[in-house]
């Protein structure tokens, strides 16, 4: 299997369109021509660093206040998780824990890995590399349901005295690293992961 | 950084020199896997049919029967939905004779201050403006290949269609709501109102859309019909 880089030429990124060396702009979808997307690697980690910089306080603010007759309660993403499991609403804990804990972290970790050992040549295999960038891509957009339950819950549930929602400053931070860390894996050019290896 | 691979291999391998014969005699009869770069030859498939990378299984090639007016009335439909669902109430809460009835507008407008502002600007976005800026395009580049004269921005009116396609998420929406009808379940009662049952439509008619538009197949048709 050869690819475009084998024979000097360049790949659209975009549209998959071949031209030869020097080319700079695709006849076909009109996107610069890069061999690789220039400084993928750099813009990669700052999107990370600050999304990890989000994430840290998304954990220990509150996500979201209830206010109960006029008695206010904030929780943060795991004590609310908590909440679910203990009022036996074990699907909707399970599904928050993922995708509010449990998947912000992984993807943090494995794009820090994906990053680490493209630029470092560490001997993962191409095709676990290929799967966990998949994965990555593929799961990035689903960590903001509790950022849309905080909304819903905020915007919609307004009784007056007795029953109110109040987002908390986690909420927003939650929002801002996932936005970080879709926007760090969006950075990467896969094309990166290839690189290197020899035919398997 | 890693370094780029060797681009100038030894010019005897057989593999090499059947590229180059194909690439001069026709540069677009070749596609490289926007992905991960592996060359592949550009064939016709029958619609239904999916063309993969064989290296790393991208969907290179995948035309439907029909594709132009498909997505376009698809992509009419999802706008449709939109301004419906926008214009009725979405969820009524009840509790000791207090009830509330809210849009999807009202809601982003119930969070429109202060720095909810934020959140309100999120859900904005991600959940009506992305998607029928996204169905703006397409509807756009689409009808304008229709009319077999693509529009002269089409390249970069359907590339922006392209990039907005992770920021669009309906159907994370429709997850959270799922999630928050949960969390209110014992503290008030919630009746499903119009907006909430358009809302599951446009979700399923906006996957649709999604699945109905090949991108390969759009960009050949920009590039043919511009010349």
């Amino acid at each position: 299997m050869m690819r475009a880089s084998d024979i000097g030429w360049i790949g659209c990124h975009n549209c998959g369109a071949v031209h030869s060396r020097g080319a700079q702009v695709c006849r076909t979808c009109g996107s610069a021509l890069h061999q690789r997307l220039p400084n993928s690697m750099q813009k990669l980690w700052a999107w990370l660093v600050t999304g990890i910089f989000f994430l840290i306080p998304a954990n220990l603010y509150p996500l979201l206040s209830n206010e109960i007759f006029g008695h206010e309660e904030g929780h943060t993403i795991l004590e609310g998780i908590l909440l679910f499991a203990q009022s036996g609403d074990y699907l909707v804990a399970g599904v928050i824990f993922l995708a509010s804990f449990v998947i912000p972290f992984f993807k943090v970790a494995v794009i820090a890995t994906l990053a680490l050992s493209i630029q470092h040549g560490w001997q993962l295999s191409p095709r676990l590399r290929h799967v966990l960038y998949e994965f990555v891509e593929f799961i990035g957009r689903w960590s903001m349901i509790d950022v849309f339950v905080v909304a819903l819950l905020t915007g919609l549930v307004h009784l007056g005295a007795i029953l109110a929602f109040l987002p908390g400053a986690g909420a927003i931070c939650f929002a801002l690293s996932v936005i970080c860390t879709m926007l760090s894996a969006q950075a990467l050019d896969a094309k990166l992961i290839w690189d290197g290896v020899t035919n398997e | 950084m890693t370094g780029l691979p060797d681009l100038t291999p030894p010019g005897d391998d057989p593999e090499r020199k059947a590229w180059l014969r194909l690439f001069e005699a026709d540069p677009d009869a070749v596609i490289a896997c926007p992905s991960c770069d592996t060359l592949h030859l550009a064939e016709t498939i029958a619609p239904g049919q999916v063309a993969r990378c064989k290296r790393c299984h991208f969907t290179l090639i995948a035309p439907r029967r029909d594709t132009l007016n498909r997505t376009l009335a698809l992509a009419l439909t999802s706008a449709i939905l939109m301004v419906a669902m926008l214009s009725f109430p979405f969820l009524t809460l009840t509790r000791q004779g207090l009830s509330n009835e809210v849009s999807i507008l009202g809601m982003i407008g119930g969070l429109a201050h202060g720095w909810y502002m934020l959140l309100a600007i999120l859900v904005a976005m991600f959940v009506v403006g992305v998607p029928m800026l996204r169905a703006a395009a397409l509807i756009y580049v689409v009808w304008g290949l229709r009319q077999n004269r693509p529009p002269r921005a089409a390249r970069e009116v359907f590339r922006l269609a392209e990039a907005m396609a992770p920021w669009a998420m309906t159907e994370v929406f429709l997850i959270g709501t799922g999630v928050a009808l949960v969390k209110v379940a014992g503290l008030a009662r919630v009746g499903f109102e119009e907006a909430f049952w358009i809302f599951c439509v446009m979700v399923l008619v906006l996957a649709l859309k999604n699945a109905s538009v090949c991108r390969w197949t759009i960009w050949t048709m920009i590039r043919e019909r511009q010349e």
